[in-house]
């Protein structure tokens, strides 16, 4: 056990904790979304679950920071306020708010965020961008919609790391990158059909089953 | 964004192309770490990856084939549409653009009624911008075919693009006049 | 031979010395003219190969026994192709001729080879002092130069190992193998030298932890990967001199103890990738790579592995998960690959130019590495310098020496008597400096410092008619394609950065936009996941503070005072100039914008125009006739008359 602060809030937790984890599991919340609980090398591609530790020039993203004795930790200071609300704004520029209709409405990790961060879902800071292709329907079970991905890749994670499937890929590149399930129709096992679980973890219902089991 | 084109269809020669690769990847062998040099090889003999290779690919690593589809997008050196016989490459290199390249590629995309990234349709030409093909000297570069041409200007593109024209008309006409006389 | 290496007798390595020697006084003494051509890519674009063919078949013609070399690049692009003739009977030293043509080699072999004359109007310098023609050493483009890395290309066949050997390669290895591998890291940390990729990160103590590492397994690699639109020396080193690279990776291998090493070069380099695969199997027959190197019994399995294209895979956890066979996505570091890397080894990740500066220091010592260059980046940099200078290509210098040296002395200063304006070093990840930074001598701190950084020693040097803006665009659309799309600030945020700076370079933009540039390119420092990401900004955030006119001519007057970006220039003809008559600009026009007024004199329909310039460079200078200025609106108006429409159309 190692004894840390954070926020002045003393905090005692298994030694080699994930600090986002420790954060979480003690009623901080830090925004996050592409973590998943259990990932032994979290991605740190969201960009949004920024703290500041005591000794460390710069904000860090605390996915990536095992948790250590007299760690002292900031999870509210502008700096790191400054970074996630950029990084959301960044997100939902390329996102389709169209939250009346929306299956993940009220359950949306964008709007928790936002809510948090006090970050307006249309802002005017970037011009918004949304993708040409509105829906995939070409995986047979699961319909895929671009616009409202935010690319965390849990999808792709549980997919590969819990089902050790790798039905589900990041495909393209940069700006372009999507989930892809590229001709996988002819090879995908019958088990994905009861599975589910890329779904379930999807915090934007960008993956949706084609039908309710 | 790379454009795939699964609808078209192999022709006869590709198809006996991929066939020959086949004896060859069970040399090269199973190993994940052999994807990438793999997809390289099916590439330099078709020219481009077919969905039907991709499929290949998957099972002969046994992964599946949106894991070779992830990996080929991800790389710009793997084209899923073939090439035109005369590929053209203009260099946007920093010395390159600074030296007004990127009027070198309008002209070529003008003359050819194409964007880069794309061939036309009667599959002569295809144009692409390329990161420096190390002849800064020579700047604005491109490369048409085999052929690097420096101090490019818009002018000189109709004359290159009627040169492989007419190239092209000379050898058809040579092989119909073999083709008869034989 | 030194006397330091005769100490280190290896029976082995002597008998492939004493086989490279004969046969190097074979080729001295061999009667004839000897022709050296480069024939890199670099040379081959400019006409290398039509240039040996017309050697060849001159030769042939006439009779003449002359021996051709071929040989790598000697880094004067602006000579290309470049050859030495080396034509003992005719009384002259060899001699350096730059841009010969076949025309020229043709001639050069009549009148030079077969007539002894020289030909003094096309002779660059000779290679040794003598009385007759100048040394180019007396030039400063080859006095200043402090060649270490770059010592021997263009001068050996980089196809021939032996000509590697013979001049005194691979003598390293002999003695190294004597020595502990802690003795070889040690005398790698006391040269203080620091890696070439970009960061400058210590090599000897980078070793160190990698060989402190209780693995069995470890491994290195060679980042040839080399990304930067403007940079091209890693491609040269391989092509020109291979055997120096693989000399410095088995000396790593040996002092980390890794028996397997990959070279990382991009597929893009084909003459690169033809070059060292032949070295590492010219160097495995020779037993210097393989089991038992010169009878050590240390083993070295060398390969080469090649990159598809994706600039992120020079970041060295993309790099490796490239090598596995996955997409080329980093990941945050720590672990260090020296510490978890290809396959989960611990992997030392050198650049080209890092691995090839290591038998130089194994040869000469760490106090004689030291002498060159700064206190803290000893040693010698490489540029390719490109742009508006006299003589492009690429230079290796001291670390220390300053802008304005490596600019106006070593490269000639700016043509056409135009003011430099400024230059940009370190590619996408670098930054425009000002004049003001001319003196800032050229190490990696200072570099940092200034806010650009030493990175892939891309550099491009801007006259005053090149727009800073524009370069910050180039630059940024290039990273901004070359972004992997894992994180959020490189994927979503370069492409904002881009697409607002596009609106600049339209005369779209406005005030805001400039305020979200900036704090955006802030945040997507500050934010990124890896280095592409945290860097990708730095050409907006150095233009933005050093020329921040340049933005605000755009923003507030929709004005390009560098006259780059097209929507904001116009291009008229001045009609007191133009000739009656004169039809020049008129055939030269992509787009037939150009028409004939109702007096015979020439005026440009704005409504077709594309802004190529080419009418400017086609109208005869007697006359120099066509103006460009922006804004646009400066341009008159001149009315097309009726009936030329019809006629183009």
């Amino acid at each position: 056990m190692v004894t840390l602060l954070i926020d002045d809030k003393k905090i005692d937790v298994k030694e080699g904790t994930n600090l986002l984890r420790a954060c979480l599991e003690n009623d901080i919340y830090i925004p996050n979304l592409c973590y998943i609980k259990g990932m032994q090398n979290p991605p740190a591609s969201c960009r949004l679950c920024f703290v500041e530790i005591e000794g460390e020039d710069h904000p860090i993203a605390s996915c990536t920071v095992r948790v250590r004795d007299d760690m002292l930790v900031h999870t509210d200071t502008p700096r790191v306020r400054r970074l996630q609300k950029t990084a959301l704004q960044l997100l939902l520029s390329v996102h389709d708010v169209d939250c009346k209709n929306c299956p993940a409405n009220r359950k949306c990790g964008l709007q928790d965020m936002a809510r948090f961060l006090k970050t307006a879902l249309k802002s005017n800071r970037f011009d918004l961008f949304l993708k040409k292709n509105q829906v995939d329907q070409s995986h047979p079970f699961l319909d895929y919609y671009p616009n409202r991905c935010v690319l965390c890749g849990r999808c792709v994670y549980v997919c590969r790391d819990q089902q050790k499937l790798t039905e589900l890929t990041f495909a393209q590149r940069g700006f372009n990158t999507v989930i892809g399930f590229f001709g996988n129709s002819q090879t995908i096992p019958p088990s994905c059909d009861r599975c589910r679980a890329c779904a379930e973890v999807c915090p934007v219902a960008a993956l949706l089953p084609k039908r309710e089991i | 964004m790379k454009d795939l084109g699964m609808n078209l269809a192999l022709s006869a020669e590709e198809k006996s192309l991929l066939e020959l690769i086949t004896p060859e990847l069970v040399k090269i062998g199973k190993d994940r770490s052999k994807l990438i040099p793999i997809l390289q090889l099916i590439q330099e003999k078709l020219a481009y990856l077919p969905g039907e290779a991709i499929h290949m690919v998957a099972d002969h690593l046994s992964i599946s084939p949106s894991e070779v589809y992830g990996v080929a997008t991800f790389y710009n050196q793997f084209r899923f549409n073939p090439p035109g016989r005369n590929p053209v490459k203009v260099c946007l290199g920093t010395a390159c653009h600074v030296k007004g390249g990127d009027i070198i590629l309008e002209n070529f995309e003008r003359k050819l009624d194409i964007k880069e990234g794309q061939t036309t349709p009667d599959r002569e030409f295809s144009i692409e911008r390329v990161a420096c093909v190390g002849c800064c000297a020579l700047a604005p570069v491109t490369v048409v075919g085999q052929t690097v041409h420096g101090h490019m200007q818009p002018s000189k593109v109709e004359g290159l693009v009627l040169r492989a024209r007419i190239e092209r008309e000379k050898q058809q006409r040579e092989k119909q006049k073999n083709e008869s006389s034989e | 031979m030194s006397p330091a290496n005769k100490e280190h007798a290896n029976p082995r390595f002597d008998e492939i010395r004493e086989k490279a020697e004969t046969r190097k006084r074979a080729f001295k003494e061999a009667p004839g003219p000897k022709i050296h051509i480069g024939m890199a890519t670099c040379g081959i674009a400019s006409g290398a190969l039509e240039t040996k063919d017309a050697f060849e078949q001159m030769l042939a013609q006439l009779g003449i026994d002359a021996q051709i070399h071929t040989v790598g690049c000697i880094g004067h692009c602006y000579a290309e192709p470049f050859v030495i003739i080396d034509h003992p009977e005719s009384g002259f030293p060899p001699i350096f001729y730059p841009e010969v043509t076949p025309g020229k080699a043709n001639m050069l072999t009549k009148l030079f080879l077969a007539e002894g004359d020289p030909r003094f109007e096309h002779i660059l310098g000779a290679t040794e002092k003598n009385e007759m023609i100048p040394w180019v050493m007396e030039f400063a483009r080859f006095s200043q130069e402090k060649r270490v890395v770059m010592e021997k290309c263009g001068h050996i066949d980089p196809e021939d190992i032996y000509d590697y050997i013979a001049a005194d390669g691979y003598s390293t290895l002999a003695g190294m193998f004597q020595r502990t591998p802690q003795e070889i890291i040690r005398e790698i940390k006391n040269s203080g030298l620091r890696g070439r990729g970009g960061a400058g990160f210590p090599t000897g103590p980078k070793w160190e932890l990698a060989a402190n590492e209780a693995r069995d397994t470890k491994l290195v690699i060679c980042n040839a990967d080399e990304g930067d639109p403007g940079a091209y020396m890693d491609r040269t080193i391989l092509e020109s001199n291979p055997h120096q690279v693989l000399e410095g990776i088995i000396a790593c291998a040996y002092a980390i103890g890794a028996h397997k090493a990959v070279v990382y070069v991009r597929a893009e380099y084909p003459l690169a990738v033809r070059i060292i695969t032949g070295a590492i199997q010219q160097a495995k027959q020779l037993g210097l790579v393989g089991k038992d190197i010169l009878g050590s019994s240390f083993d070295l399995d060398i390969e080469v592995f090649q990159g598809s294209g994706a600039f992120v895979c020079g970041e060295e956890t993309a790099l490796i998960r490239s090598i596995e066979g996955f997409r080329g996505m980093p990941r945050h570091r720590p672990p260090y690959p020296v510490q978890s890397g290809l396959w989960g080894k611990p992997t030392v990740i050198n650049n080209v130019k890092t691995l090839a500066s290591i038998a130089p220091i194994l040869k000469n010592g760490a106090a004689w590495y030291r002498k060159i260059g700064t206190e803290n980046s000893p040693g010698t940099a490489i540029f390719s310098v490109v742009g508006d200078v006299v003589h492009p290509g690429l230079i290796e210098i001291p670390m220390g020496v300053t802008l304005r040296t490596l600019i106006f002395d070593i490269c000639g200063g700016i043509p056409k008597k135009k003011k430099f304006k400024a230059v940009q070093i370190g590619g996408p990840s670098g930054g425009c400096l000002p004049e003001d930074f001319l003196d800032t001598p050229i190490d990696f701190d200072s570099l940092t410092q200034a806010g650009a950084m030493m990175g892939s020693g891309g550099m491009v040097v801007m006259d005053e008619d090149t727009c800073t803006v524009d370069i910050s665009r180039y630059f940024l659309d290039f990273t901004q394609k070359e972004s992997c799309g894992e994180c959020t600030f490189c994927r979503i945020g370069t492409f904002h950065l881009l697409t607002i700076l596009e609106r600049i370079t339209e005369g779209e933009g406005n005030e805001a936009d400039l305020k979200t540039l900036e704090q955006l390119s802030e945040d997507i420092k500050n934010g990124s996941l890896c280095g592409l990401g945290k860097t990708a900004p730095n050409p907006v955030l150095t233009s933005l503070r050093y020329f921040k006119d340049d933005y605000d001519a755009h923003v507030e007057e929709k004005r390009c005072p560098g006259m780059m970006c097209r929507p904001l220039v116009a291009y008229y003809i001045d009609l007191e100039k133009c000739a009656r008559g004169c039809d020049a600009c008129v055939g030269c026009c992509p787009v037939e914008a150009v028409f004939t007024t109702s007096n015979r004199k020439k005026g440009i329909d704005q409504s077709l125009c594309v802004k190529c310039g080419e009418c400017m460079v086609a109208c005869p200078p007697e006359y120099d006739a066509v103006r460009k200025v922006s804004p646009p609106q400066l341009a008159p108006i001149v009315e097309r008359p009726q009936q030329t429409v019809k006629e183009h159309k």
